[in-house]
């Protein structure tokens, strides 16, 4: 441009150097920044602050609980894996009081019982029969309407003879009111209204219209869940082959694989715990 | 005749494998053949089926104390643990009956268990290990005051069931080493032996620094009310920030492989055998020193060794070093925030000047200072 000064007439190279150095100075600036304020490698100029804040937001049973777990990890000692846990809001509504271990008064079979929370859903064991209702079970996946499996625990591994990972870590059986030709499903998710209202306002409720609200979480359910046999048996509650289950493995849950359990043990009465 | 039945059972479903496996054998042979298979599967272990119920991740659960209790095993990564020809029963012995009663014990590593290692006639045990780590700081001692023996490092604590990994080296000619190993030897258990030699090599743990030094940091070394109430030393209370500060806390800290963790200057190859450094049977006593240093730093003399690893910057007792640190510590940001203001100055002048700032055509600047508008203005008139 005629009369401009020749100083605004840069090649190509010249922008992107700039733009390089524009970057390395806004980093170096940053990390300048960070080093005097936060890091524990610098003055550390605003460490008192956000240590102020952190103890005005300290809660001893969070700590408590977060250091349990910590121990936990160091106690157990075999390897566990993390695996993908539902959002809330997909959770089934029982686990809002619940947890995941939600069975703790009998004493010898407690962890066994919550072992089967990996499988099904509460209602599948607690659900109240209505009359003349059917109830169908099938697979449960809160992301998707169809689930088609493959299914853990449905199949082994053929080479390892362990059960066969799959991908699908979310599908549970759940029971299905039919009605008709409808199915309508029997539980409640965290995000039903219900739920959700119950958790806006369950603070500022008494403990008497507490417990009067949770029975209507529990219409329907019956405090002691099925026996054993219930499902573990030929022609059980549970249609393992309908359900995806592959045929060696139904034999297994059909007649539980006991292999060594009854001579290598000073006692066994896992009988006498299905007869309870 | 319950026994055989309950037997007969449990074979089923190996028995539909061996069906598809092959139409053509016998039943006896099917059988025969299943005995075999399960010899050398991961059940081999586990021939009290402990797995059956704790193969599932949600058994477990929130004991009286109100600790979340987790009783799950992996059944596949158990397969590649260097325990998993141990049975269950031989770390967990005070499991007897079923459904089992609240546990009330640890696991002892210094139980013989009913594996024979090679060139041994003996049942393997950890009690050599174990012995050198009773004897070392972490060991609970008699006189030890209660807090301090709840305080210190199980066996669990740090470790975890160990897996088999090959060894990321590349001076370990892994394939070329194997294959002539398995001139002789059957590849099933010396691939998992040689795996587990390997994996050793190169440092003296197969963690990385950093989880060597998470390890002792975390809920531990760092916590320094914890440690105040152990009565540690002064040193002792100020070592994880003083190790973070130093040149090898912070090239861990950065992801350096090479740089000193704790256990490579507080431990020999033994790994459990860390001492007070007062202990001449440290190998940070001042006698030993020089060879713990030079692990890494070679041909270094004694005045290297005296350089102190965990220096506090205290103006009373190093003020040479205190001050200059701080000098530094101003001629740095000094330097940084210096040309910062002085661009912020020249930027706040150029603007009370008129002239605008744009990001276009090749410069920041354009326009003409205000002040030579003003002169313009001025002779126009």
């Amino acid at each position: 441009m005629p009369g401009e000064p020749k100083r605004l007439e840069h090649p190509k190279s010249v922008y992107v150097i700039g733009f390089i150095f524009k970057i390395i100075t806004i980093a170096v600036l940053i990390g300048v920044t960070y080093q005097i304020t936060f890091s524990h490698h610098g003055p550390g100029l605003l460490i008192p602050v956000q240590k102020k804040i952190e103890a005005q937001q300290k809660s001893a049973i969070l700590e408590e609980v977060k250091r349990q777990e910590e121990y936990e990890k160091h106690r157990h000692f075999h390897n566990i894996v993390d695996f993908p846990s539902l959002p809330e809001a997909s959770r089934p509504v029982c686990y809002i009081c619940h947890s995941d271990y939600p069975h703790s008064k009998n004493k010898k079979v407690r962890a066994l019982l919550n072992m089967h929370t990996q499988f099904f859903v509460c209602e599948t064991c607690h659900i109240e029969e209505i009359k003349d209702t059917d109830i169908v079970y099938k697979w449960y996946n809160p992301f998707n309407e169809n689930p088609s499996g493959p299914f853990f625990g449905t199949s082994y591994n053929q080479d390892t003879g362990n059960l066969a990972e799959v991908e699908d870590q979310f599908s549970k059986i759940a029971p299905y009111f039919r009605f008709g030709d409808n199915q309508d499903l029997a539980i409640k998710a965290q995000d039903a209204p219900l739920a959700k209202d119950y958790m806006n306002v369950r603070d500022q409720l008494t403990p008497e219209q507490r417990d009067n609200v949770k029975k209507k979480f529990h219409v329907n359910i019956k405090a002691k869940g099925h026996e054993c046999k219930a499902c573990h048996a030929k022609k059980g509650i549970l249609e393992f082959k309908k359900l995806g289950f592959a045929v060696n493995r139904i034999v297994d849950l059909e007649q539980l694989n006991i292999k060594g359990m009854v001579t290598k043990y000073e006692k066994f009465y896992i009988p006498k715990l299905f007869s309870d | 005749m319950e026994t055989q039945e309950v037997l007969t059972k449990c074979i089923r479903k190996d028995v539909w494998g061996l069906i598809s496996f092959s139409a053509k054998t016998t039943l006896f042979l099917s059988v025969f053949c299943l005995l075999l298979f399960s010899s050398i599967s991961v059940e081999a272990a586990d021939n009290e089926n402990c797995l059956m119920c704790h193969k599932y991740r949600q058994i477990g659960r929130i004991d009286e104390e109100g600790k979340k209790r987790s009783y799950y095993v992996d059944e596949n990564i158990y397969a590649n643990t260097t325990h998993r020809n141990v049975p269950c029963r031989d770390c967990h012995t005070y499991i007897t009956k079923l459904p089992h009663d609240p546990i009330t014990e640890e696991v002892n590593c210094a139980n013989e268990c009913h594996i024979k290692p090679p060139f041994s006639k003996e049942n393997f045990s950890h009690k050599k290990i174990i012995e050198v780590y009773n004897n070392s700081v972490h060991g609970i001692k008699k006189e030890d005051a209660p807090e301090l023996k709840s305080a210190k490092p199980h066996c669990k604590y740090c470790h975890l069931n160990p897996i088999f990994t090959r060894v990321q080296e590349e001076r370990i000619a892994f394939d070329k080493t194997l294959s002539r190993c398995l001139n002789c030897h059957e590849q099933k258990g010396v691939t998992q032996a040689y795996k587990h030699i390997t994996h050793r090599l190169r440092h003296k743990t197969s963690r990385s620094p950093k989880e060597i030094v998470n390890l002792c940091s975390k809920n531990c070394h760092q916590e320094v009310d914890l440690m105040k109430t152990l009565k540690v030393s002064h040193e002792s209370l100020e070592a994880v920030e003083t190790y973070s500060q130093s040149v090898h806390g912070k090239s861990v800290a950065l992801g350096s492989q090479d740089a000193a963790d704790c256990i490579s200057c507080h431990a020999t190859n033994a790994i459990h055998d860390i001492y007070k450094k007062d202990d001449k049977k440290s190998s940070v006593h001042a006698e030993n020193r020089t060879e713990t240093c030079r692990q890494c730093h070679t041909n270094v003399g004694d005045q290297f060794a005296n350089i102190d690893v965990h220096s506090k910057l205290d103006p009373e007792k190093k003020p040479v070093l205190y001050y200059m640190n701080t000098g530094l510590t101003f001629v740095f940001y000094g330097s940084v925030l210096g040309l910062v203001g002085l661009m912020l100055i020249e930027t706040v002048g150029r603007r009370r000047d008129g002239i605008k700032w744009q990001i276009r055509r090749g410069t920041t600047w354009r326009g003409i200072s205000k002040i030579k508008t003003d002169i313009k203005k001025i002779l126009n008139k």
